[in-house]
């Protein structure tokens, strides 16, 4: 097997030429940073192993991301380097192809996006490429899998392969380049490439050069190198210089291999920008936009689907089930585990499944279309009032998914404190586990206006996160100002092959977890249920899970739902948002009452209610987004953080909320 | 010369120095090729100060009004 290393500019297709080449499937985006950590492939052909790194304009790092690829270029060697190249944007491409020329492993380029190129007057011709970069270069169409047979080939073709034509640079740093490399231990990895990321200020290969050469040294050979050059030139420091000669040696390539036929600009993108980036009408339709999303997802298609979903399951399934059990003589133990345990606990949560791939669907359309970075535009002032960037509010829409992959998409914010109030506050975006217990209760209470109090949520959730972070920003996390950069892709209509693909990705999660975790979570609340001090098959009023409910049960008494219920759902929430479901499925279905939605009916009013969605909203992240923050800020002390503030917070608002609303005369 | 939020929206303009542009939103721009010398224009100011919508060289990027009036640029 070789190892191949892909690498590329963000937003060029790396993703989806990934998909193409091997049978795993990724998650593809039409906005920077869809990949932020590694991720390896097995290519079709079988003869290799594909690395996707996260996307990088350089090998400089400046965000947590990019460092992904620039330690991993530093750790391993591939035997091959595999460079994808967006030909509509092909100049600045090539500045990341000849760092990697550099780097000196055999290159293969795949030309992606030759038909936007086209679409735009650019045509290049492929051959005289590949001449001048001493690479092979195959023209390919990633979307729809065009030119990726050829670009197998390519890959698996071992012995003849060529070293990339490397760039040589001007006088003083050409010498500057061959004194250091004579230098570094051949051991260390390419010479003439760590010498010149050096040169650059790459900082991961600054911190690997100082391992192996005395750092006082280094220190005096950048600064006498970067006077010499800057003596001869009119740059501003050495990475420019460096930048300007490659831009150099690639205006000359370009010349002998691009050729402009004219120049137009698509105008569909520029019309819809006119209206979705609109001076006062952008956030207005940002919140249409969402609210046609709980609209799709609740009144239009989720929850007529998943009525009968639930109809189904509660009717048929657990009759037959009921009779098969008793056909085949089963403990009267086992018919209550099953029955009362598993189809209560798991069915409550699986019914909701229609809306959740509704819910992603419809994000996996932001990804793609590229409406992603249009957001972050519309919403970047409102951001910065609160210390933050636009670019932030993207992991916040993933997090509308589920929290763990927003968290992880905050590797992106290049301000370390940006990111860190981003970790902190992501999991106040309400996510779609959190969509199954407000789908539960907006069912029994708010029947008529579903998708209103279901955007609600979500927006206080966003107005929550966005005080906190002006708060936490004024307060906690000081210094540094923030930055706004952001790249605008042209509109594309997602395909729907892709868009299935990445919701049945990101959906799959929520149904395994149905699987496993709440499998064995119903399993072990159903036990707490129907055990007790007593022993066993008590009286739920004297189980365990009553024992425990009890515990809090007081301290929730002034927010609204004090009975010990809601307090055993909230302890075992803490599992996964929607065990909560489960918990009360389990409860409610145990104590005999007949249908879930009647018993809450009779345990909540509709103004408790909204107090106990608010609460779930807030109240802590669950266990795998407390593990992914510990991992993300690697601070025990933020990730105790995240869960004491969210409880304050979730305490302090349902208590105002439940107030307030018994003031005003609601009930 | 003359920032690059005095251009003319539609009408373009050569960068002649980003010097007085933070750091980190210079490396970006570099990145996405804008520098010294590249070919601009103004396609868009969001409100109350929002980010402006520069185009160069076909692709679109949105920086912040104050980076952007830190681009120095002549008009063309």
């Amino acid at each position: 097997m070789i190892s191949v290393a892909l690498l590329g500019n963000p937003n060029t297709g790396k993703t989806s030429l990934f998909n193409a080449l091997t049978r795993s499937y990724e998650y593809v985006g039409n906005w920077a940073g869809v990949t932020v950590e590694k991720k390896v492939g097995v290519l079709l052909d079988k003869k290799g192993e594909l690395v996707d790194l996260p996307g990088v304009y350089s090998l400089s790092p400046l965000s947590r991301d990019e460092a992904v690829t620039s330690e991993y270029l530093l750790q391993t060697a591939p035997d091959v380097v595999l460079n994808v190249v967006d030909a509509s944007q092909i100049e600045r491409n090539l500045h990341l192809t000849l760092q990697l020329a550099d780097y000196g492993r055999p290159l293969v380029v795949a030309l992606n996006m030759t038909d936007v190129a086209e679409g735009r007057g650019v045509q290049i011709d492929p051959a005289e490429l590949a001449r001048q970069l001493g690479a092979a270069v195959i023209p390919v169409v990633a979307r729809t899998e065009k030119g990726c047979r050829e670009l197998l080939r390519e890959i698996a073709r071992t012995g003849e392969r060529t070293v990339p034509v490397r760039t040589a640079y001007a006088a003083p740093l050409e010498e500057a380049i061959a004194e250091l490399e004579a230098r570094i231990p051949a051991d260390a990895g390419p010479g003439r490439w760590l010498a010149l990321q050096f040169l650059e200020g790459n900082e991961a290969v600054v911190q690997r050069l100082r391992k192996v050469l005395p750092a006082a040294w280094l220190d005096a050979f950048f600064r006498s190198t970067e006077a010499a050059v800057l003596a001869r030139t009119e740059c501003r420091d050495l990475q420019q210089y460096i930048r300007q000669q490659r831009s150099d040696r690639i205006a000359n390539i370009l010349s002998a291999c691009c050729r402009r036929v004219s120049s137009s600009s698509s105008t569909f993108s520029e019309k819809l920008d006119a209206i979705v980036t609109h001076k006062w009408l952008g956030i207005p339709i940002f919140l249409l936009f969402m609210f046609l999303t709980f609209k799709l997802t609740f009144d239009w298609f989720g929850t007529p689907i998943s009525d009968r979903l639930d109809a189904l399951l509660s009717g048929p399934v657990s009759d037959g089930l009921q009779r098969l059990l008793q056909q085949l003589g089963a403990a009267d133990f086992i018919q209550a585990v099953i029955l009362n345990g598993i189809v209560a606990g798991v069915g409550g949560v699986l019914v909701f499944v229609p809306q959740i791939f509704m819910l992603f669907l419809i994000i996996s359309f932001i990804e793609d279309s590229g409406y992603m970075a249009r957001i972050a535009t519309v919403m970047d002032k409102l951001m910065e009032g609160a210390g933050l960037n636009g670019k932030t509010f993207i992991p916040m829409i993933i997090g509308f998914g589920c929290n763990v992959p927003g968290i992880m998409a905050a590797r992106t914010i290049e301000q370390p404190r940006e990111r860190l109030l981003t970790i902190l506050l992501t999991p106040l975006m309400s996510c779609s586990a959190r969509l199954s217990v407000y789908s539960l209760f907006v069912g029994v209470f708010f029947q008529s206006h579903k998708a209103i109090i279901v955007l609600s949520l979500y927006v206080l959730g966003v107005v929550v996160a966005l005080t906190l972070a002006k708060l936490f920003s004024c307060t906690l996390a000081r210094g540094e100002e923030t930055i706004f950069v952001v790249e605008l892709p042209p509109y594309r209509f997602p395909q729907w092959k892709t868009l299935a693909r990445s919701t049945w990705e990101k959906g799959k999660g929520f149904v395994r977890k149905a699987g496993t975790f709440i499998f064995g979570g119903s399993v072990l609340i159903w036990l707490l249920s129907y055990t007790g001090f007593r022993g066993w098959n008590v009286p739920i009023d004297h189980s365990f899970m009553r024992s425990i409910g009890d515990l809090i049960a007081p301290l929730l008494q002034p927010l609204g739902f004090g009975n010990w219920q809601a307090g055993a759902a909230l302890i075992t929430g803490f599992l996964a948002k929607e065990v909560v479901v489960s918990t009360m499925g389990i409860i409610y279905a145990t104590s005999g009452d007949a249908g879930l939605q009647q018993a809450l009916g009779t345990y909540f009013s509709p103004l408790q209610a909204y107090s106990f969605m608010v609460f779930i909203l807030l109240y802590v992240p669950c266990l795998a987004t407390v593990g992914v923050i510990r991992k993300e800020t690697n601070s025990a002390k933020w990730t105790w953080f995240s869960v004491g503030y969210a409880l304050i917070v979730a305490y302090l608002l349902s208590i105002l909320i439940y107030r307030i609303g018994l003031l005003l005369g609601f009930h | 010369m003359m920032p690059l939020t005095q251009l003319q929206r539609g009408s373009r303009g050569k960068v002649t120095d980003m010097a007085s542009v933070s750091f980190m939103v210079r490396r970006r721009l570099s990145d996405l090729g804008v520098t010294e010398g590249s070919i601009v224009s103004v396609r868009k100011m969001l409100p109350f100060g929002g980010p402006c919508t520069i185009e160069s060289n076909g692709q679109w990027i949105a920086i912040r009004r104050k980076e952007a009036q830190a681009v120095r640029v002549l008009a063309l």
